[in-house]
């Protein structure tokens, strides 16, 4: 019972079946294909849009880091939010509820392969930005902009734990997934500046750590010290702490909705 | 005739599943309704012209988001639910139950489109004015069974596979982008043009804006009658391999015995 106990012990178990889990259905090949062909697609819908429009404010540059950025969404975000909707489909839910694990642990520790999942789907978008879209990268302090990556990710998958539980309470979690994987196109200023939406859309933005991310990732192309992006980062990490903590409450409260009302293997 | 009959029992079975269970037309609406609102934004103050081509776009992506997802996951959930031996044991070809499924994901995908047009419209106080209503109306209907049809010959992949549902995710973006749903495919490399041109919704998309926008100018070189036989052509082309690949995955899916893994 201790080692069941053991918080750490079941994060990193959690981790590792996490990982077994995924590629136990999917094709490593199809998974490095996703890796490499979703963000491109995304970004090029983006920037040949930006070009049609033509907009003086927005440049190619703009719209591509902003979309490499948010190619994190497909991971940090709907990949995440499912957590608990795929626990349900596949009839696990409830084995893993009554054991005494600790739930903060199992579930950040089945959202930390998409960590690494999300910071490699990043990664390779900006080497798209810069060679397909021919984003300047001369001036980039490669060091902020890895911080960004790094933090933006944390933050987002943060983000992604504290929807998913949700899914513990509806019936699908894929509906909450999709919303939110699509808008932060709209409301983080990955394509145009938050200044654009309508001012009561605004505090929105800032709810989303994206938005920080977003910003903060073009600092850095410019040149932009770690020094210089600190708060920007500072702000999103607090961001991402926060929808943390609010989301292992929102978890316990609707583990308790759902055991009270009979619907945790509602599908 | 038995034939027909399961086109039609299979096209029931779909409504009767979209009925039950009929959120899930809203994933499909939303990403085509952020993806308009996106590119409204990006023109800051659109002027009616490029309202009509982002709205018109939108809805074209509202049909094909519908569509695809609605192939992808219906193989999907075969595999979850357990019924894809029972499909397969049927005496019936595997495509023309997969056939009703999609003259049903069509169906619905006509209200995914209206919807992104008919919200847009209001949140943008647009008045919605097309240059010539029944070419419009003709163009937008063929465009969705193109679109249908596109996502039969990618369903056909989609049996041999437990990746579904990876698939699906990863073939919404390139279709827009392929078919320029928000903007004139030249602004796109010359060497994508083949892939766009092979796409039948390109031509599509390009009557639907001929028949909708008033002196539409950046369209296709056929104009709307041709881009209507390039659309039709390609997607009775799109039909007849499907119904060859379906009888290749149909025996491969036997050999292999995979059909239920999942």
């Amino acid at each position: 019972m201790e080692t069941v106990n053991n918080p750490i012990r079941v994060f990193w178990s959690s981790a590792v079946l996490a990982k077994k889990a995924l590629f136990a259905w999917l094709n490593p090949a199809m998974w490095i294909t996703q890796l490499f062909f979703m963000s491109i697609f995304q970004m090029a819908f983006f920037v040949y849009v930006a070009l049609f429009v033509n907009n003086d404010e927005i440049s190619v540059a703009y719209v591509a880091i902003g979309n490499a950025l948010q190619s994190l969404a497909s991971v940090s975000i709907f990949a995440v939010c499912n957590l608990t909707g795929e626990e349900k489909q596949q009839g696990t839910i409830e084995n893993l509820l009554v054991s005494p694990a600790n739930r903060f642990s199992v579930f950040v520790g089945r959202a930390m392969f998409q960590i690494a999942n999300g910071i490699a789907t990043v990664v390779i978008a900006f080497f798209y930005a810069a060679f397909v879209f021919n984003v300047d990268f001369s001036q980039a302090d490669l060091v902020s902009l890895a911080v960004v990556i790094l933090v933006t990710t944390f933050a987002m998958t943060g983000f992604g734990l504290m929807l998913s539980s949700l899914g513990l309470f509806l019936r699908t979690s894929m509906i909450i997934a999709n919303i939110f994987l699509f808008i932060g196109l709209l409301v983080c200023g990955v394509n145009f500046p938050v200044s654009y939406l309508p001012t009561w859309l605004q505090p929105l933005s800032y709810a989303i750590p994206m938005t920080y991310g977003t910003e903060a990732a073009r600092m850095a192309v410019d040149g932009a010290s770690l020094a210089d992006i600190s708060g920007l980062v500072g702000l999103e990490a607090l961001v991402g702490f926060i929808v943390l903590i609010v989301g292992y409450f929102m978890f316990r409260a609707f583990e308790h909705l759902a055991r009270s009302r009979g619907t945790l293997d509602k599908f | 005739m038995p034939r027909l009959r399961a086109l039609a029992a299979s096209f029931r079975h779909q409504a009767t599943m979209f009925i039950a269970e009929p959120q899930w037309l809203i994933p499909n609406i939303i990403a085509p309704f952020i993806f308009t609102m996106v590119v409204l934004m990006l023109f800051k103050e659109p002027g009616p012209d490029a309202l009509l081509y982002a709205v018109l776009g939108g809805g074209m992506m509202g049909m094909w988001g519908n569509t695809l997802y609605a192939s992808g996951f219906s193989i999907q959930s075969d595999r979850w639910w357990g019924t894809s031996d029972a499909i397969f044991g049927a005496p019936s070809p595997l495509i023309w139950i997969i056939g009703g499924r999609t003259l049903w994901n069509a169906l619905v995908g006509i209200l995914n489109g209206l919807f992104v047009l008919v919200v847009v419209v209001l949140a943008f106080q647009m008045p919605f004015q097309v240059n010539d209503l029944p070419l419009f109306v003709l163009s937008f209907v063929t465009t969705l069974l193109s679109l249908a049809a596109l996502g039969m010959l990618f369903s056909a992949a989609f049996v041999l596979t437990r990746s579904a549902q990876v698939m699906t995710n990863g073939l919404e973006f390139p279709i827009y982008v392929g078919t320029g749903t928000m903007f004139p495919i030249a602004l796109l490399p010359l060497w994508t043009s083949p892939l766009s041109l092979a796409l039948a919704p390109t031509w599509g998309i390009d009557a639907i804006r001929y028949a909708a926008i008033f002196d539409y100018d950046q369209g296709l070189w056929a104009g709307f009658w041709g881009d209507m036989l390039a659309m039709c052509v390609l997607s009775i082309v799109y039909l007849l391999v499907s119904v060859w690949l379906y009888k290749i995955v149909d025996k491969k899916a036997r050999e292999t015995a995979s059909l239920t893994r999942y």
